[in-house]
C-alpha cells in the first residue's frame, strides 16, 4: 500500500504526466504565438524588457491578450519540477540505470536552461538602443556605480557601401576603477559577469556649431563651453539642441535628433552675477541682450559626433543556461551513442 | 557561378526521378534490381547536388541558406542524405518514397527561382550560424522521414503487404528518426541560443519563429516519451509523426513565407 507522500513523488516522476504538460504547453504556445503576432502593440516590445519588467509595465494590464502567459509558465515550471523529479528518481537507482545517462543528462540541462531564463528575467534587466557617444560616459542605471565609456567608435563598410562591422572600443568602469576594456563588433559583445553590450546600429549627431567672432576666427561652441567676451563677462552654452520647438506653454523642448532648427539655451554672466540667461536660435539674429552686451559671432558649421546604439543587457542567469546548454550537447551526444550501442548488441531492425 | 548550378541541379532532378520510378516498379514488380538501380540513382543525384552545394559554399564564402531558393536546397539535400542513410542502413526501398516525394516538390519548387548567391548579413557571419543551420535542417529531415515512416505505418496497417517492411520494423524506424531529429534539434537549438546571446544579446526572443521552433523541440520531446505509453505505440505514434511534420512545414516554410517574422523566406 503506497503512502499519500510516494503517490505524490510517483505522479511527480510520471512520465505520462511529462507527457500530458509537453502537450497542453505545445497548444497553448500554439495559441500564444498567435496572439503575439495578431497584437503586435502589446507585445512589440516583448523583448526589450526581460520579462518580469514586461509584466509589470504592460502584460499585467492588457489581460484579455496576455492571460496565457502566465498558465504556460507555470506549465514550463511544472514540466521542469517533473523533469527534475525524474532525474532525482533516476540518480537514486543510477546503479542499474547508468545506461540512461544521455538521456537524463538531456534532463539536466532542461532543467537548468529552464533555471537559469527564470533567475535571468527575475533578476535580470535590458536597456535597448542605448545612445552612446565617443568619449561619453553612459551610467547603468539599474547597475548603480557603473559607466559604459566608448572610447572610439568606427563602422565598417564594404566596397559597395554596405555596413560590414561596427568597432565600438568600450570600457566598463565601476566609478573610477575600469573592469573590462574590450573592442565589441557584431557577434563579439563585450561580456562581463552575465553584463552582455551589443551593438545594434550607428549615426551621428549634431553637438553644437563652429561659430566665427571676428577678431578672434571660428570658435567651437557646444554644451559646456565657455566664452570670454574680452569685457570682464562670459558666456556659458548651458544645452544644444538640434532640433528645437517652443511649446505652447513657453518651454523649449527637442523635437527630433536631426538638424533642423537648432538652439542653445545660453548664459552671460560678469563676475558680480548673471545679466542674461536664454534661448539662441541659431537661424535667427543673436538676442539683443547678447548684442548690447557687445557680443558678436555667427554660426559656420555644425558639429558632428558618433554615437553608437548598443544594447546592454544584464542576464544573472546565463552560466545556468549554458551549463544547461553544455548538458544538453553532452547528452545528445551519449544518448546518440548508446542508441546505436543497443542497436549494435541486438536491438535492431531487420529488414528486406 | 549559374552555369554549373542548373545542369547539376538538373541531373539530380532526373536522377530523383528516375529512381522514384525505379523504386515503385521494384515495389510492384518484386524485381531487387530494380531497386537496386534506384539506390544507385538516388547516390548518384545525391552526389551531383552534394557538388552543387560544395561549389555554391565555395563561390559563396559561407553555407548559402540565406534565401528560399537556397533553404530549399539545403533542405532537399538533407532530406535525399537522410534517405540514403535510411536505405543504405536498413534497405527501406520503397518506405522512403514519400520523403522522394516531398524532395521532387522541393525541387520542382525551386527550379523557377533565381539561384543567385545573396549577401551575407554580417550577423549571420559566424560558425555558429553554420552550425544552427546544418542541425535543424537536419532534424527536420528527420522529422521528414518519420513523417513517411509514420505515412507508411498506415498504410501497411491496412493493406498489410508483404512488400514492404512489417509493422514492428516501420514503428522501431520510425523511433529511430524522431530520436535523432530530437537530437539534431535539440543541438540546433543549442547553437542558436548561443548565437543569439552573443548576436543580440538574448539568448531567447520572443518573435514567432522562435517560439515555433520551441514548440517543434517540445512536440517531439513529448513524443520521445510518447514511445514509452504502449497506447501511443504504432497507430498513434504514426499520426503524431504526420501531425508533427504539419508542425515542422508551417515552422519552416509556413513562417517565412505567410507572416513576418526575422527569418523571412525570399
Amino acid at each position: 500500500m503506497q503512502t499519500a507522500g510516494q503517490r505524490l513523488w510517483n505522479l511527480c516522476c510520471s512520465l505520462k504526466l511529462a507527457i500530458v504538460l509537453a502537450s497542453l504547453a505545445t497548444l497553448l504556445a500554439i495559441f500564444g504565438s498567435l496572439v503575439i503576432y495578431a497584437h503586435p502593440t502589446v507585445f512589440g516590445d516583448l523583448d526589450q524588457h526581460t520579462l518580469a519588467t514586461w509584466w509589470r509595465q504592460t502584460g499585467s494590464r492588457q489581460l484579455e491578450q496576455t492571460w496565457w502567459m502566465p498558465l504556460l509558465g507555470l506549465l514550463a515550471l511544472l514540466l521542469a519540477v517533473n523533469t527534475f523529479c525524474c532525474l532525482l528518481e533516476w540518480l537514486r537507482h543510477l546503479r542499474h540505470r547508468w545506461r540512461k545517462l544521455g538521456e537524463y543528462l538531456i534532463h539536466a540541462g532542461f532543467v537548468l536552461v529552464s533555471l537559469g531564463f527564470l533567475v535571468g528575467h527575475l533578476y535580470g534587466f535590458r536597456i535597448d538602443r542605448a545612445q552612446v557617444f565617443e568619449g561619453e560616459l553612459f551610467p547603468i542605471s539599474p547597475w548603480p556605480g557603473h559607466y559604459l565609456r566608448l572610447e572610439r567608435f568606427e563602422p565598417r563598410f564594404g566596397e559597395q557601401g554596405q555596413p560590414l562591422d561596427m568597432y565600438n572600443d568600450l570600457s566598463l568602469l565601476r566609478g573610477e576603477e575600469r573592469l573590462v576594456r574590450q573592442v565589441a563588433r557584431i557577434n563579439h559583445p563585450l561580456q562581463y559577469a552575465g553584463l552582455v553590450v551589443v551593438p545594434l546600429s550607428f549615426g551621428r549627431q549634431a553637438q553644437g556649431f563652429r561659430v566665427f567672432q571676428p577678431g578672434k576666427g571660428n570658435l567651437l561652441l557646444r554644451r559646456g563651453s565657455r566664452l570670454e567676451t574680452g569685457t570682464g563677462a562670459v558666456l556659458h552654452v548651458e544645452a544644444f539642441l538640434p532640433d528645437a520647438v517652443k511649446g505652447a506653454d513657453g518651454r523649449v523642448r527637442q523635437r527630433s535628433g536631426r538638424l533642423e532648427d537648432p538652439a542653445m539655451l545660453l548664459r552671460l554672466e560678469r563676475p558680480d552675477g548673471e545679466i542674461w540667461r536664454g534661448w539662441y536660435w541659431l537661424r535667427s539674429p543673436l538676442p539683443y541682450p547678447l548684442v548690447s552686451a557687445g557680443i558678436r559671432f555667427w554660426p559656420v558649421e555644425p558639429i558632428f559626433a558618433s554615437y553608437s546604439l548598443l544594447t546592454i543587457n544584464y542576464d544573472p542567469g546565463i552560466n545556468l543556461a549554458l551549463t544547461g546548454a553544455v548538458l544538453l550537447l553532452a547528452g545528445t551526444a551519449l544518448t546518440l551513442v548508446s542508441y546505436y550501442r543497443k542497436r549494435r548488441i541486438g536491438d535492431h531492425p531487420l529488414l528486406d | 557561378m549559374i552555369s554549373y548550378q542548373i545542369p547539376l541541379l538538373y541531373l539530380a532532378l532526373a536522377c530523383y526521378l528516375l529512381a522514384g520510378a525505379g523504386y515503385l516498379a521494384a515495389f510492384f514488380g518484386r524485381r531487387r534490381k530494380l531497386a537496386f538501380g534506384a539506390r544507385i540513382l538516388v547516390v548518384t543525384g545525391w552526389l551531383s547536388q552534394t557538388l552543387c552545394l560544395g561549389l555554391r559554399w565555395q563561390a559563396a564564402g559561407f553555407l548559402p541558406v540565406t534565401n528560399l531558393f537556397s533553404t530549399q536546397f539545403f533542405f532537399s539535400w538533407a532530406l535525399v542524405s537522410t534517405y540514403i542513410y535510411f536505405d543504405l542502413r536498413y534497405r527501406i526501398g520503397a518506405a522512403g518514397l514519400f520523403v522522394m516525394f516531398v524532395n521532387l516538390l522541393l525541387i520542382f519548387s525551386i527550379l523557377p527561382r533565381d539561384p543567385k548567391l545573396p549577401v551575407l548579413i554580417p550577423s549571420l557571419d559566424t560558425p555558429l550560424f553554420t552550425l544552427h543551420i546544418i542541425f535543424s535542417f537536419t532534424g527536420y529531415a528527420m522529422f521528414a522521414m518519420a513523417f513517411s515512416l509514420g505515412a507508411l505505418y498506415l498504410w501497411q496497417r491496412r493493406a498489410d503487404s508483404a512488400r514492404l517492411p512489417s509493422l514492428t520494423d516501420l514503428r522501431k524506424l520510425n523511433e529511430e528518426a524522431i530520436l535523432i531529429g530530437f537530437l539534431c534539434f535539440t543541438v540546433c537549438m543549442v547553437f542558436g541560443g548561443i548565437w543569439a546571446w552573443i548576436a543580440w544579446g538574448t539568448w531567447f526572443s520572443w518573435n514567432i519563429k522562435s517560439l515555433w521552433s520551441f514548440i517543434v523541440w517540445l512536440f517531439y520531446a513529448g513524443m520521445c516519451h510518447a514511445k514509452f505509453v504502449r497506447r501511443w505505440q504504432g497507430t498513434g505514434y504514426a499520426l503524431l509523426s504526420i501531425a508533427g511534420f504539419g508542425v515542422v512545414l508551417f515552422t519552416y516554410l509556413g513562417i517565412g513565407l505567410l507572416l513576418e517574422s526575422n527569418h523571412p523566406l525570399e
